[in-house]
């Protein structure tokens, strides 16, 4: 986690603890869930995979790959939303943003006449706007973002299907009018020998960036300052509705990243793309480690949480397992994570 | 000599490594108030845990009435007559007195409703009979803290009669508050309950206790008389001599830092209980400490966070000027900018990222500094890390822990270090050393005025009257948001108290 790249305690003239100190192992368990998670989920997935030809379906390269392409959207938006809920907030907007972004993508292209980059450039900018208005409703005055951006997810889908029709707008490739540059539609193709899916390399460039931001900079320094204790930061002198109202700006613009990354890939734009996608992104980022009451949380957990929630979906794919079993695991391990966290927070003496 | 109502021998008790009682004697007689003294640590929390059933003692033994008896929870002590307040009241504040009096075992009508008319009229009858004249229909919410230590009090001894043990339950309370709550336990006592109180405050223990216990390091230090000397009660709870609680007082001070001539905080709506500053002239100097002294509801707190612009909304009026240039302190980023620090009382609500790292807390007000071009320097928040350490003396000694893990003490010294380390000129206190021990207190006060030598000017306000008068050169009373008094540090508690009431010494 983030405190111990910031750790002091190697600095010679700050006495180490004394020796005796102990490690709560539960804590450790915890900082580390999602990792520890993804690798049960990995060796699970190789001991119950199906065979074929004696190779292990689950460790397949296509299957991988299929993986890590399934779990980028709701990825790029869990890291937005890890963010956001180290300060303590939360946002639903996102898949809405997301269906509207896909939209407002496929709409410029085909009927808009819009370049690649223009689109590009304009969906992100929607998307940061739409944050920043959520963020400067809820600071300014003084709303729970949970209802705020209840609001946003209404509103974009709102607009989402002004701006459609309530059409598949579908994306079509070639030079001309009406079609959009097909460099586009390598959103869903793979590299590098057709193996690394392009979808999963957005993800990881973006999940890159967003955790040297958030354990580098002063800005990160600030988010878990505010989520730390809002009423503390202030007095601390930190520009608390500056750093809100920007962490709404990155779920808004991770969804817009999402949206422009699901109309690549599936090469058309629809109101309601990214439906739930605000649940899935939460719960990768709770079993990520992140508190839900703020102040504490790390990137590589929601990375290790989105990749196992994928994983496991697949593996009771690969068995033919229903959809409805797949619910039910999801909502025993988002419960296994919320108890290890609140465990912790009692043998630390400051559970509620 | 009668059986003790309540003993404890030899009580032992480890919570993993750690050895929280170490062989305790303690007893108490019917009818008796008796004092438990200890500084944070020193096992008073845990030996009131095991006699109210929260937790078993792993050796010695518990009587009631010369028998052994063993609780297994709660439950168990009260139906043996023992009640216990904690300081976070079990209250409800949603709900009214009657209904929290009665919370769990609510009066029914047949058919399973409420009987609130039986509930409201015996709880009348309840608080009547200890003289408190509140509405049991009214929400506890809208009570005073006084008043709800009292509600609990009522509560408590509903379910359980003999014993009443209470923790800190002056710390909220005002000192008219404080009086009435110790006249009603004289009452209780009269009528042969044994109260086990259980403070902080020293200078309170002649007025209430009929006996005085001290416990240090989970041990009994020694057991005293009420109207033992403070020294020795000190010196028993800190285990040496405390001669020099207070630092000596300032040889010189500096410049003008602070000053405010008829300065008024005009609020952009009127609060009900926030009493703005009217009318104050005061004057904060390099290198000086000056104390408000007031009233519970005089505007201490109010004249420190308007100052420093967290409190309400509103503006200044009159001359406010800080190092004689006139300056709008209407916002935290004005007040910072004329190097202006605030500690607030509330170290735990808005001092503190409690589950963050003391390293990461010390370095909140400086984030700026250590962050050169917007990217976190490891090496300078060492550095910033490293001269807290050496300033304050912050236990344990690991910057990596989390601040909530450590005693308030230490907790206190980690909001002052990082106020300081912001370098302002000004700092202003809100009650520095509430819920710190004596032996922290001694370390806070010394680092303060040697702060003060440095030309930090130091604007403290405090309720605990003899902190003002022994740290603070100047001390400045203010009554209904105004100031009308000044003395110097070192004088008498009556004066001050006197002047604080509007009452001739």
């Amino acid at each position: 986690m983030s405190d111990q790249k910031i750790s002091v305690a190697a600095s010679p003239s700050v006495p180490a603890a004394p020796a005796a100190r102990r490690v709560d192992p539960l804590a450790i368990i915890v900082r580390f869930q999602s990792l520890i998670g993804l690798v049960l989920v990995a060796i699970g997935g190789v001991i119950f995979s199906p065979r074929r030809h004696g190779e292990i379906l689950f460790l397949n390269p296509d299957n991988i790959a299929n993986i890590v392409r399934a779990v980028s959207e709701t990825g790029i938006i869990a890291i937005g939303m890890t963010f956001v809920i180290i300060t303590a907030g939360i946002d639903l907007s996102v898949g809405a943003v997301l269906g509207l972004s896909a939209v407002v993508t496929a709409t410029m292209m085909i009927s808009g006449g819009f370049g690649l980059i223009s689109t590009i450039l304009a969906v992100l900018a929607m998307g940061i706007v739409f944050g920043v208005v959520q963020g400067t409703i809820s600071t300014r005055f003084r709303l729970e973002p949970f209802i705020v951006t209840l609001a946003g997810l209404q509103a974009a889908r709102g607009l989402a299907l002004i701006v459609s029709g309530n059409q598949y707008i579908n994306i079509s490739y070639g030079d001309g009018p009406g079609l959009a540059p097909p460099v586009f539609a390598v959103l869903g193709e793979r590299l590098f020998d057709n193996t690394v899916p392009v979808a999963t390399i957005v993800f990881i460039i973006f999940a890159a960036l967003a955790t040297l931001v958030l354990n580098t900079t002063r800005f990160g320094r600030y988010v878990y300052a505010v989520g730390g204790n809002e009423r503390a930061a202030r007095i601390s002198g930190v520009p608390v509705s500056m750093v809100k109202i920007s962490v709404y700006a990155i779920t808004g613009f991770a969804s817009a990243l999402a949206g422009i990354v699901h109309a690549g890939q599936f090469n058309f734009g629809s109101a309601n793309d990214g439906m739930g996608y605000e649940l899935t992104a939460i719960a990768a980022v709770v079993i990520g480690g992140t508190s839900l009451f703020g102040g504490a949380g790390s990137m590589v957990g929601t990375v290790a949480g989105t990749i196992m929630l994928g994983a496991l979906a697949n593996i009771l794919q690969l068995n033919n397992i229903t959809p409805a079993t797949q619910l039910l695991a999801t909502a025993a391990i988002i419960v296994l994570a919320a108890v290890l966290q609140s465990l912790v927070r009692r043998r630390e003496g400051l559970g509620r | 000599m009668s059986t003790p109502l309540l003993s404890v021998t030899g009580a032992v008790k480890r919570f993993g490594g750690v050895q929280a009682l170490r062989g305790v004697d303690f007893d108490l007689k019917a009818g008796e108030i008796h004092a438990l003294l200890g500084e944070n640590g020193a096992g008073k929390s845990t030996l009131m845990n095991l006699l109210s059933g929260v937790h078993t003692p792993d050796e010695g033994e518990i009587r009631v009435d010369g028998k052994p008896v063993r609780f297994n929870n709660p439950r168990e002590a009260q139906a043996a007559g023992i009640a216990t307040i904690f300081q976070e009241l079990d209250l409800v504040p949603s709900l009214d007195v009657a209904s929290n009096l009665f919370l769990g075992r609510e009066l029914m009508r047949p058919g399973g409703m409420l009987d609130v008319p039986a509930m409201r009229r015996e709880a009348k009858q309840r608080l009547e009979a200890i003289e408190l004249a509140i509405d049991p229909s009214r929400l506890v919410a809208d009570l005073s803290v006084g008043q709800r230590q009292v509600v609990a009090i009522v509560k408590a001894l509903s379910y359980a009669s003999r014993v009443l043990i209470m923790d800190e339950p002056t710390a909220a309370l005002t000192v008219g508050e404080v009086e009435r709550l110790f006249d009603i336990m004289r009452k209780l006592a009269a009528t042969g309950v044994g109260i086990v109180y259980i403070s902080h405050r020293l200078e309170e223990v002649p007025g209430i206790a009929d006996r005085v216990t001290v416990m240090r390091d989970g041990r009994v230090a020694g057991i005293a008389a009420p109207h033992a000397p403070q020294a020795e009660l000190v010196r028993l709870l800190v285990g040496r001599p405390l001669d020099e609680l207070y630092p000596e007082r300032a040889k010189s001070v500096g410049r003008t830092l602070l000053s405010l001539k008829d300065a008024s905080f005009r609020l952009a709506r009127e609060s009900a209980g926030w009493q703005p500053p009217s009318g104050i002239t005061l004057e904060v100097k390099e290198g000086e400490i000056v104390g408000l002294a007031g009233i519970m509801g005089a505007g201490r707190t109010e004249l420190l966070s308007a100052l420093y612009g967290t409190g309400l909304a509103g503006r200044w009026q009159g001359e406010v000027a800080v190092d004689g240039r006139p300056v709008k302190l209407e916002s935290i980023n004005a007040a910072r900018k004329a190097g202006i620090a605030f500690v607030t009382d509330d170290r735990r609500g808005s001092g503190l990222m409690l589950r963050m790292a003391v390293g990461l807390n010390l370095v909140m007000s400086v984030i700026r500094r250590i962050s050169p071009a917007g990217l976190m320097s490891p090496r300078r928040q060492a550095e910033a890390v490293r001269q807290s350490f050496g300033q304050f003396d912050i236990r344990p000694k690991n910057p990596d822990i989390a601040v909530g893990a450590l005693s308030g003490g230490n907790q206190q010294k980690v909001v002052l270090a990082k106020e300081i380390l912001g370098n302002p000129r000004l700092l202003l206190l809100d009650e520095p050393t509430r819920g710190v021990d004596v032996g922290a207190k001694g370390e806070i006060y010394a680092r303060l005025r040697a702060l003060a030598a440095q030309g930090l000017g130091i604007l403290v306000a405090s309720s605990e009257m003899p902190e003002l008068i022994g740290l603070c050169d100047r001390i400045v009373v203010l009554r209904q948001g105004s100031n009308v008094a000044e003395f110097i540090g070192g004088v008498d508690e009556h004066t001050v108290l006197a002047a604080a009431n509007g009452r001739e010494a």
